[in-house]
């Protein structure tokens, strides 16, 4: 099944070529504005037996060579202008450390990023200069400080001359709705709203690209639906968006590409429809079950023709959703149900539904997004 | 496709971060108001905490004063302590101020959104030291006109001009400590132990309290390579004893000496640390 689906990568890792001119490539493809080939970030791995410990580095500790940990793993893709690009993946993935490689934060191991043409090795400042990124979303602004003069601060670090400074502030705080509490300290902002100063602070010096590490992670349900929309206004004005999320509906809403990643590596990249259409043949079985008994999942999963079986508790009421892949629901529906109420379940929903992006990346990986 | 960027870079729009850092620091700074009472009974608190043991020590009608006068140069132990104290508690703030800043910013979670614009992080590190430098000579005047208030103790004489070259190499050897300092903090994620180890070694090493000849040798020939004892020697000197330029040539050479060497000190091991945050992502590490 894997096979399958719609592009299965698997990127040769290679090394940075020293650039020697710090003038952007202009060989590149004039669409492409992200630019990332085999790009890898391997840590040594910490470990309570010392081996990368001050004893070991002081040479008085034997110690094999080093473990590793290969956060991300050769990965490779392109974003064009004007494009939001998604990661999806489970928190772990390796989303926020590419990410943070591309920003120049942090320095790969291996692989070749670029950024509106620039190297994010050989030219960080330039590609500094290219995007704006909000990381740590509410925590990145200073909370003693009000909105403008966070804005007026990061202004001067962006080296945005105050002449054009001062209307640019402004014409953020309107557009992002924040004029009326400009002047307030931030720290008597709801989350949304310092959200929003974040965005506005990634967007103030007009960066071609722009970084959403996570962007709705900690809002409400309408703080999120209101900052995916002005996600999709920035990029109607013509910005390029990579976002990492780990909300399906949030990547399927948003993205014009994603990139489910999984484990370091990038397992699968298209369009939302296209890769939804990779499992089309799939039907998943969704039932809504109270009181679950022991060794129904594993009696569910060795069903003839059940393809594969999770599930998810709901915390809210104690019931647990299960959701089977099958290629043909209507041979295995009855069979489901007839097991579910021999181990005493009570079925409260059961529906046949359309693939998610979950499904994807449940087909792909064998487990779910939130595991 | 959005228009061009906004960024002019220039060296003077660098100037303007450093500016813009240092405002900002202030603004923080002036938004916590304890840290000014702090800043206003700290100088006249913390050497009453040595004062006292000194007069109990002197004996009735202060028979040890002798023993002590020959040590210093000076029977006046009030302002030798004050001295002492002062220049102890300058550095003291400085490690708290300058060579926690970037940490500070690190738990805060800001250090990564400051990292991100296309600025000289040191210009970061250098405007939020400024205005460190700023309250520290708020807190150095505090100390003087409250002393000279409270216990009618008059700081300034002798050579003043001798007193303010002293402090005045005094000053990058202080914030290229705290730089240095501050990225070793960065590096460790751990500053109460660092600092403590940093304030003993200034209060035991340089004589806070006491005249550095009264150390076992060993301990005044570490005492010899920090510039505190430099500089406490050379202000009592001036400022307790008269001492003219030619008597205090010898520490304000050494001061001189440690005015280049640790600022370029601190730059490079934030620079280090700087390049190795990179690599190991420690940035974003709280």
């Amino acid at each position: 099944m894997e096979r399958e689906l719609a592009t299965v990568l698997d990127a040769p890792h290679y090394q940075a070529e020293v650039v020697a001119d710090p003038a952007p490539d202009n060989n590149r493809t004039p669409a492409t504005i992200v630019d990332v080939q085999g790009l890898s970030k391997i840590y040594p791995k910490k470990t309570t037996s010392g081996a990368t410990g001050i004893w070991s580095k002081l040479g008085l500790r034997r110690s094999g060579p080093p473990e590793q940990f290969v956060a991300v793993d050769a990965i490779s893709f392109s974003i064009q202008a004007g494009e939001i690009f998604g990661l999806l993946g489970p928190n772990g993935a390796g989303k926020t450390t590419t990410i943070r490689m591309l920003c120049t934060l942090l320095e790969p191991t291996g692989g070749l990023a670029t950024v509106n043409g620039y190297d994010v090795q050989r030219q960080p400042n330039m590609v500094r200069q290219n995007l704006g990124a909000v990381l740590t979303g509410e925590r990145s602004i200073y909370w003693k400080l009000t909105g403008r003069e966070n804005l007026q601060y990061f202004a001067a670090l962006y080296h945005i001359p105050p002449a054009l400074a001062k209307p640019r502030i402004n014409e953020l705080l309107e557009r992002l709705d924040l004029s009326a509490r400009a002047d307030e300290y931030v720290e008597r902002y709801s989350t949304g709203m310092k959200q929003r100063i974040a965005i506005a602070k990634a967007l103030l010096a007009n960066p071609p690209v722009l970084l959403l590490d996570e962007p709705t992670t900690g809002l409400d349900p309408q703080s999120a639906r209101n900052l995916r929309e002005l996600i999709l206004e920035i990029k109607r004005e013509g910005r390029t968006i990579l976002l990492t999320t780990h909300y399906m509906e949030e990547a399927d809403q948003l993205c014009d590409r994603i990139g489910i990643v999984d484990t370091g590596k990038i397992i699968a990249l298209d369009t939302p429809a296209r890769l939804k259409a990779s499992i089309q043949q799939l039907d998943v079985i969704q039932a809504e079950v109270e009181n679950l008994g022991p060794g129904l999942l594993s009696e569910i999963n060795i069903l003839q023709g059940a393809e594969r079986v999770m599930a998810r508790d709901n915390e809210s009421d104690g019931s647990c959703t299960i959701s089977l892949h099958t290629l043909d629901s209507r041979a295995l529906l009855p069979t489901v149900i007839d097991l579910i109420g021999t181990h005493a379940g009570r079925i409260r929903h059961v529906q046949v539904a359309r693939p998610t992006l979950e499904d994807v990346f449940i087909a792909l990986t064998g487990k779910q997004l939130r595991d | 496709m959005a228009d061009a960027t906004l960024v002019h870079r220039s060296l003077r729009s660098e100037l303007r971060a450093m500016l813009a850092s240092a405002n900002k620091e202030w603004v923080i700074f002036r938004r916590y108001p304890s840290w000014i009472i702090a800043f206003l009974v700290w100088p006249v608190l913390f050497p009453l905490a040595y004062v006292f043991p000194a007069r109990a020590l002197a004996g009735p009608q202060g028979l040890a004063l002798s023993t002590f006068s020959r040590l210093a140069g000076t029977r006046d132990y009030v302002s030798f302590i004050v001295i002492g104290t002062t220049i102890y508690m300058w550095f003291n703030i400085t490690l708290w101020d300058v060579g926690l800043l970037l940490r500070n910013e690190q738990m805060r979670g800001t250090l990564e959104s400051n990292w991100l614009c296309p600025v000289w992080r040191i210009s970061i590190l250098l405007g939020g030291s400024l205005t460190k430098l700023l309250t520290a000579i708020f807190f150095l005047a505090a100390t003087i006109l409250e002393c000279r208030l409270l216990f009618g103790i008059q700081l300034l004489r002798g050579n003043l001009l001798l007193l303010l070259v002293s402090l005045i190499l005094l000053i990058p050897c202080i914030y290229g400590l705290g730089i240095a300092f501050g990225s070793l903090v960065l590096r460790f994620q751990e500053s109460n132990a660092l600092v403590l180890f940093m304030r003993g070694l200034v209060a035991i090493f340089c004589g806070m309290t006491f005249p550095v000849t009264v150390l076992p040798h060993w301990m005044q020939i570490v005492a010899a390579w920090l510039p505190f004892t430099y500089a406490m020697h050379a202000i009592r000197a001036v400022s307790l004893s008269q001492a003219n330029f030619a008597a205090v040539l010898p520490d304000l050479e050494h001061l001189l000496a440690f005015a280049i060497v640790l600022p370029i000190i601190g730059y490079a091991a934030f620079r280090f640390t700087e390049q190795r945050a990179r690599r190991t992502g420690v940035l974003g590490h709280y």
